[in-house]
């Protein structure tokens, strides 16, 4: 049974978590709380026994007569999910505080379908939609920071005070208005692991801060006993910090030099699966056809060609601009293979082939180098500024280069030297690169809840086929928490920072911006009300950049660059 | 006798199959589905609705002037048909949920839903021809599954 379960884990974890973070709830006292329930979140009074015992008698009746598997019973589809965290005032509370929320209770989302609560992350809004509606909406996906939430803490055992202050109080009142006898339901409580999960990830990262691994080491495995009770978003990212913490703990790093072309391809469905990068694509050759009205000779320098899925869009842009396209020539930078096969001179061939389909001229170099510091620019051979007019092209490139000192300023100084008409760069919105380990951790905790959020919508209808994508792009993302959690030194090439931080570095490296302008900021909008569950994600405009996030976090910002003028 | 005077009747009357440019004209002003259902009709009908014309004034035929050189590039990336199902059709039912599928015909395209769908087709000629398909065992050519970039394209939206 779940109780035994959860009885059993938070034993464990009492005994583990001695110095855990301590949040307190500041809350009324209740007298005469049963000691060992309040341990597990529920306000039972001593006096109420007899009563929580019928109940709970009832619930098993119910949890044997619904289900086989006494586990999955809890997210099946047929169930009705409860907050069981006052048994003995329930009805009561139920009929008279459905217009009181307390304000800082968290929001209540059952489930009826295991897809649904997953994306029912910690939330602690006073959302008052929830009133109206049927307990089966799930919504309000952001992950606040937890400072002052609610906590089911695993070390007050003496602390008589403790339960948290969550009242049942959304609709499923009407069910009990209806015939005023409470029905046998199954109680589950995903929303109280949701938060015990998160407060023991952030243990466990303060843990591995203050060099207090034995404790890290059993908060870590606490982590995944309480993932595997939640579902969808929450338990991914759940699942993947847990492993990258125990890689900081154990020592075994990844290595970043995992195959390029296996990288790749993971890019790949992160493309197909998700709006980024074609937002990041879509606004980028917006500002560089803008730049390049008028010019007759174009040469666009590409930092990570990978695929070359931006260009395509690009040439049949430039195909069908008024006057004719230009003679457009590319330079594709891109890692060296492991089999010494010649992925980029591969890339250029199908571009040209494209190229050639709708009648652009068009012209390939490919630049194979482990890091962007090594290039020079006159290794590109750009033709002077009276011949071509050239763009330079980053695409989650330059935030690497930050794990070598000077390798940054040195590839500011040989852009400078290519002489560029403009300069897109799209990075994303976070500051990974914080010195201090906790930080970064729960910076990128944050960021990457809201991303598996996302894409939880993203994969809502989803056709058979797209399992895979996403099951693909979350390995994607999961390589990137590791690099960020796990690695140190040069291998933590994922340091993401944000835009503000990118503007200062760009502006003393002598760089103006240059705004993006409505008819990028129209497609991108267009383009995102295509994807299901557009109405998660938001374009925004930041002082001539644009930003695309999913409600209301911004995610990657797409920014533009000229050279500041003599 | 009489059964003879009837078929001789019969043989005098109009009959659409022998009057051509008349059915493309009915042909032209018909939307996607009904098209579909015209050429069930018979092979004749098959033929001419397969047509990539007919298909052309289907997408464009409220975009004014209609923009030089869209032909040749859109011919080349797979033909207006193929333009239809895989782009315009789904960036027009998306961007317009609140009218109904009749309306879809009667309403102007703006320039930024042209470039985009536009853009989209690109994309989605260099993922299928080029690098083969995503999807794996998708068949290109005139099968109307589009590859996996365009995939969003396809899934119902939370209306």
């Amino acid at each position: 049974m779940k109780r035994d379960r959860d009885r059993g884990k938070s034993e464990a974890a009492a005994a583990g978590t001695s110095a855990g973070k301590a949040k307190m709830w500041a809350e009324q006292a209740d007298a005469g709380m049963d000691e060992l329930f309040a341990v597990l979140g529920y306000k039972v009074k001593s006096s109420d026994m007899a009563d929580v015992a019928e109940k709970l008698e009832q619930l098993e009746m119910a949890m044997g007569t619904t289900a086989e598997d006494g586990v999955s019973v809890l997210s099946t589809a047929d169930t009705v999910h409860y907050n069981p965290s006052d048994l003995s005032g329930w009805v009561e509370s139920m009929l008279s505080e459905l217009s009181n929320f307390d304000m800082v209770s968290p929001q209540f989302g059952g489930g009826i379908s295991g897809e649904s609560s997953s994306s029912n992350l910690i939330s602690f809004s006073n959302d008052t939609q929830d009133r109206g509606f049927n307990f089966n909406f799930i919504y309000d996906d952001d992950l606040r920071a937890i400072p002052g939430g609610a906590i089911l803490s695993n070390n007050h055992k003496n602390d008589s005070d403790n339960g948290n202050n969550k009242r049942l109080k959304s609709s499923p009142g009407s069910e009990f208005l209806d015939n005023g006898v409470p029905r046998p339901v199954v109680l589950v409580d995903s929303q109280e692991a949701g938060v015990r999960l998160v407060h023991t990830l952030m243990a466990c990262a303060e843990a591995v801060q203050q060099d207090n691994l034995k404790l890290a080491d059993a908060l870590v495995k606490h982590v995944g006993v309480l993932a595997v009770s939640q579902v969808g978003a929450m338990r991914k990212v759940a699942t993947y910090f847990a492993e990258a913490l125990a890689r900081k703990i154990y020592k075994i790093y990844p290595h970043d030099s995992l195959e390029s072309s296996y990288s790749d391809v993971l890019q790949m469905h992160f493309y197909e699966t998700a709006p980024y990068l074609k937002f990041a694509h879509f606004t980028a050759n917006q500002a560089i056809l803008e730049a390049f009205a008028g010019a007759t000779r174009v040469h666009v320098i590409d930092f990570s060609l990978k695929q070359g899925m931006q260009w395509p869009a690009l040439l049949q842009a430039l195909a069908l601009r008024p006057g004719g396209p230009p003679s457009f020539r590319l330079t594709g930078i891109g890692p060296p293979q492991p089999d010494n096969s010649d992925a980029l001179q591969q890339v250029g061939l199908k571009l040209a082939q494209l190229a050639d389909t709708i009648g652009v001229e068009f012209e390939f170099r490919g630049f194979v180098t482990t890091s962007l510091a090594d290039l020079d620019a006159n290794m590109l051979e750009i033709k002077g500024s009276s011949v071509e007019t050239v763009a330079v092209n980053s695409v989650f490139e330059l935030h690497r280069l930050l794990a070598r000192p000077g390798a940054i300023d040195r590839v500011l100084n040989s852009i400078k030297s290519m002489n560029p008409k403009i300069v897109t760069i799209v990075e994303q919105e976070a500051n990974h690169n914080g010195d201090v380990f906790l930080d970064r951790f729960n910076e990128s905790l944050h960021y990457y809840s809201t991303v598996f959020d996302s894409l939880e919508s993203c994969s809502g209808l989803t056709q058979e086929a797209n399992d895979q994508d996403l099951v693909m792009t979350e390995v994607y993302l999961g390589r990137q928490i590791c690099n960020v959690v796990a690695c140190e030194g040069v291998e933590r090439v994922e340091r993401h920072e944000t835009l503000t931080q990118w503007r200062v570095r760009m502006d003393s490296a002598g760089f103006n911006p240059v705004h993006l302008g409505s008819n990028a900021f129209k497609q991108a909008s267009m383009l995102l009300a295509l994807f299901a569950g557009g109405d998660g994600y938001r374009v925004e405009e930041n002082d001539g950049c644009l930003m695309l996030g999913w409600h209301t976090r911004p995610l990657i910002a797409t920014s533009a660059w000229r050279l500041t003028p003599e | 006798m009489a059964l003879a005077n009837v078929f001789e009747k019969r043989a005098n009357k109009f009959c659409i199959n022998d009057n051509m440019d008349v059915l493309i004209e009915i042909l032209k002003r018909l939307d996607d589905r009904s098209l579909g259902v015209a050429a069930c009709v018979c092979r004749l009908w098959c033929g001419l609705t397969r047509n990539d014309s007919l298909w052309e004034h289907l997408c464009f035929r409220h975009l004014s002037p209609p923009q030089e050189g869209v032909r040749t590039v859109v011919l080349a990336l797979g033909g207006y048909r193929r333009l239809y199902m895989v782009c315009v059709k789904p960036v027009l039912s998306r961007l317009r949920v609140g009218g109904a599928a009749a309306e879809l015909e009667r309403r102007v395209w703006t320039r930024h839903e042209v470039e985009l769908s536009l853009s989209l087709f690109c994309v989605d000629y260099y993922e299928r021809v080029l690098i083969g398909g995503g999807g794996g065992g998708r068949l290109g050519g005139d099968s109307a599954a589009p590859p996996s970039s365009l995939m969003f394209l396809c899934k119902a939206v939370n209306v």
